[in-house]
């Protein structure tokens, strides 16, 4: 419960850290550790307290109880030193629009401190790395989100953190800039950069090493992805296909066993315990209720399961 | 030691650099800074007239007696003049609105009473200020009309059919020919000087704010020194432009003399420019939104130094409220010394006190808003 707060692999240590607006909570009493090297995802609905939590650890927002240790610096004595050895990109789109690709990256480089040759030399790095040397003299403010995203982390990365706190990087970008500036990410994190990011994408967060459930400012559960599944959505999941699917679901939720039937996607998904119901029952109940079943499979549980298992339960933690 | 300040120098450099490309690449900007000054000052300088009043007068009395005292009174009584200093001789008027002590000042010649009461021509001399704000034309048609009912009067006293006229002879000192332009442009400089200060640092700091830029910012090691410094140069650097811009259109439309010290002139328009600098980050502290900073920095820095500067009211004009509220207004300073440097040629001799109130005013701001400026977010 109380975890060392210099543990020498753990690139963050937060202890009980609260942060209240007046009498409204938007983060409370939360504690967790992130290892070196790992992508830990922050994951919660909106106004969940994912950013809050993020500005308190970059040295930003005071907190109003509790602490944290980033890269070794505590964050309520020496939020200087953090700032030294983090990056930032903050959920607000925040490059000069109207300044180049590179003369962003000037700036940035500059209110680091970094002399004028080894900036450059960094540049040239940085533009490998992002992909950006096309667009070195473009003007930010007339390039495509995808590729903004990227010089934002470019920017951020410029000073080489230890750390980059990343608030929602991929919110309003196309799949496939996603895709690409998610391979980017674990790309630095397997260099030994300790990533820590939050997201609406549900696929995303299947790229994180661990992830931490925010609900209404509570840390609701924190494990890796197949730990998450494991505990907050047990049992088999049946995708069926079909027609009237939707209106049946009430009977199948009738089985014992059932534990959870849901629309999902085109058809539906339905969730039971294998030690007391099976796919036929399921079926049959389906039927029974009307539908017609063209297809049924097993899949995996996903994230999205997890979080709206856990978000339907939240109150519970309280 | 010397990594800190190699590092604080980088960061500047970046700030300001920065700071720079969003002036050249901001046309609204650029128009703020050097285009509006020069329309300004065309329009004002083509199309304002000034009404006079409460002009302090000094007296130079030679002739002490019933009838001069008479005359001083008449100058008073109609309201457009205020009695000032008496002074011993003549020589004593230049140095007197050279300080700013009168704006005019009156000349009775010795056997004024003799001369009127043999019903002899009597010249009397009024001596104005060119440079001060008001309209030296309309002084002079004042008081001659006050002569001339002074006149009236000795006729209708003394019974007298031919009357002894009393002959008022103007001479009109450092704006000989009365032309409003010389001193508006001294005024216009301290305007658009404020203006460009105050708004537009306060507006790039709360742009910076509602673009989220500012926790980018916050989220570097960047001091808030750094920042306040990184922001300031460039304006600066913008204001020396517009100070010369705005000289030399004055010199090469209104014909503005430059009499004194162009490096005195520079060094009160960086004391001037730091203070509206300084007041504007002070603006961009109290608020984060570029709609109300617009509107604080008008309230705190455009409209005091149009209205309270001197600029288009002469400060000795206004009732006792206002006058004590310009005290505290760095532009009033500002209008004072340049009209003493360009028109007068006054050097450091005369204008040190308004160094001294912009220094003062400068140090305080940009200590204050320094202080007061939070690298915290909420
Ligand atoms: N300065 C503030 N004053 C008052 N309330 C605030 C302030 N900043 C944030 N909040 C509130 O705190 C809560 C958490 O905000 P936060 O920005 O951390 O949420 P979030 O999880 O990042 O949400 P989103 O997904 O929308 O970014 C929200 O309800 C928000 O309204
Ligand atoms: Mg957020």
């Amino acid at each position: 419960m109380n975890p060392p707060a210099t543990a020498p692999d753990h690139a963050i240590v937060v202890e009980d850290l609260s942060r209240h607006y007046g009498p409204f909570r938007a983060v409370d009493r939360v504690s967790f550790h992130v290892e070196r090297g790992e992508i830990f995802g922050w994951l919660g609905a909106n106004g969940a307290g994912k950013s809050t939590t993020i500005r308190m650890l970059c040295g930003l927002l005071q907190p109003t109880s509790g602490d944290a240790t980033v890269a070794g610096h505590r964050i309520s004595r020496d939020p200087e030193g953090v700032k030294r050895s983090i990056g930032y990109m903050s959920q607000k789109f925040s490059l000069y629009l109207d300044l180049t690709v590179e003369a962003n990256m000037e700036f940035f480089g500059g209110a680091y401190g970094i002399p004028r040759r080894p900036l450059r030399h960094r540049m040239e790095e940085i533009v490998g790395l992002t992909g950006l040397a096309e667009y070195r003299g473009a003007t930010t403010g007339q390039l495509p989100g995808g590729i903004r995203q990227r010089l934002a982390l470019g920017c951020a990365m410029l000073h080489r953190p230890e750390i980059l706190f990343l608030d929602e990087p991929t919110a309003g970008v196309d799949p496939v800039s996603r895709r690409d500036f998610w391979r980017l990410i674990r790309r630095l994190a397997g260099e030994g950069t300790t990533v820590f990011v939050t997201t609406h994408y549900m696929d995303e967060a299947e790229y994180c090493a661990r992830i931490g459930l925010m609900v209404d400012g509570h840390l609701v559960a924190l494990d890796d992805p197949a730990g998450l599944k494991r505990v907050h959505v047990p049992g088999r999941v049946l995708d069926v296909r079909g027609e009237g699917l939707v209106a049946a679901l009430p009977t199948a939720r009738e089985v014992p066993g059932v534990m959870a039937a849901e629309p999902f996607g085109a058809g539906v998904h339905v969730r039971f315990d294998t030690g007391t119901c099976d796919d036929a029952r399921v079926l049959g109940a389906l039927r029974e209720g009307g539908a017609r079943v063209a297809g049924a499979e097993p899949v995996e549980a996903t994230l999205e399961d997890v979080f709206l298992a856990v978000v339907a339960r939240g109150k519970e933690w309280e | 030691m010397r990594q800190p300040v190699a590092r604080f120098f980088i960061r500047v450099g970046a700030l300001a650099a920065k700071e720079a490309t969003h002036i050249r690449r901001d046309p609204r900007v650029l128009y703020l800074a050097l285009g509006m000054p020069v329309v300004m000052l065309l329009l004002f300088g083509f199309g304002v007239s000034f009404d006079i009043d409460r002009i302090p007068l000094a007296v130079v009395d030679r002739d002490q007696s019933e009838a001069s005292r008479r005359l001083v009174a008449d100058f008073v009584a109609s309201g457009d003049f205020v009695q000032g200093a008496s002074l011993a001789s003549e020589a004593e008027i230049e140095p007197l609105l050279r300080r700013g002590g009168a704006a005019a000042a009156l000349v009775i010649p010795k056997g004024l009473s003799r001369d009127l009461a043999r019903g002899e021509d009597v010249p009397v001399q009024v001596v104005f200020d060119g440079s001060d704000g008001m309209s030296t034309t309309q002084a002079l048609a004042r008081a001659d009309a006050i002569a001339q009912a002074a006149t009236m009067r000795i006729r209708r006293e003394g019974g007298l059919s031919a009357a002894p006229p009393l002959r008022v002879s103007a001479w009109t000192r450092f704006n000989p020919t009365g032309r409003s332009a010389i001193y508006l442009v001294p005024g216009l400089m301290a305007y658009v000087l404020a203006m460009v200060s105050v708004l537009l640092t306060a507006l790039t700091v709360a742009r910076e704010w509602e673009r989220g830029s500012m926790e980018q910012l916050f989220a570097t090691p960047v001091g808030r020194l750094e920042i306040v410094v990184g922001k300031l140069l460039p304006y600066l650097g913008l204001g020396c432009l517009q100070v010369l811009l705005v000289l030399a259109m004055g010199a090469w439309v209104f014909d503005v003399p430059m009499r004194g010290s162009l490096f005195l002139l520079g060094v009160v328009a960086v004391l001037f420019m730091l203070g509206m600098l300084g007041q504007g980050l002070l603006v961009s502290v109290v608020t984060r939104n570029q709609m109300v900073a617009t509107q604080g920095a008008m309230m705190s820095s455009m409209l005091p130094s149009m209205l309270l500067s001197g600029f288009l009211f002469p400060i000795e004009n206004m009732p006792l409220p206002l006058r004590t509220v310009s005290a505290a207004i760095p532009a009033r300073y500002f209008v004072h010394a340049l009209r003493g440097i360009l028109l007068k040629g006054n050097g450091i001799a005369e204008i040190w006190p308004d160094l001294l109130a912009l220094s003062g005013f400068a140090a305080l701001v940009v200590v204050v808003s320094t202080v007061r400026f939070q690298r915290r977010l909420a």
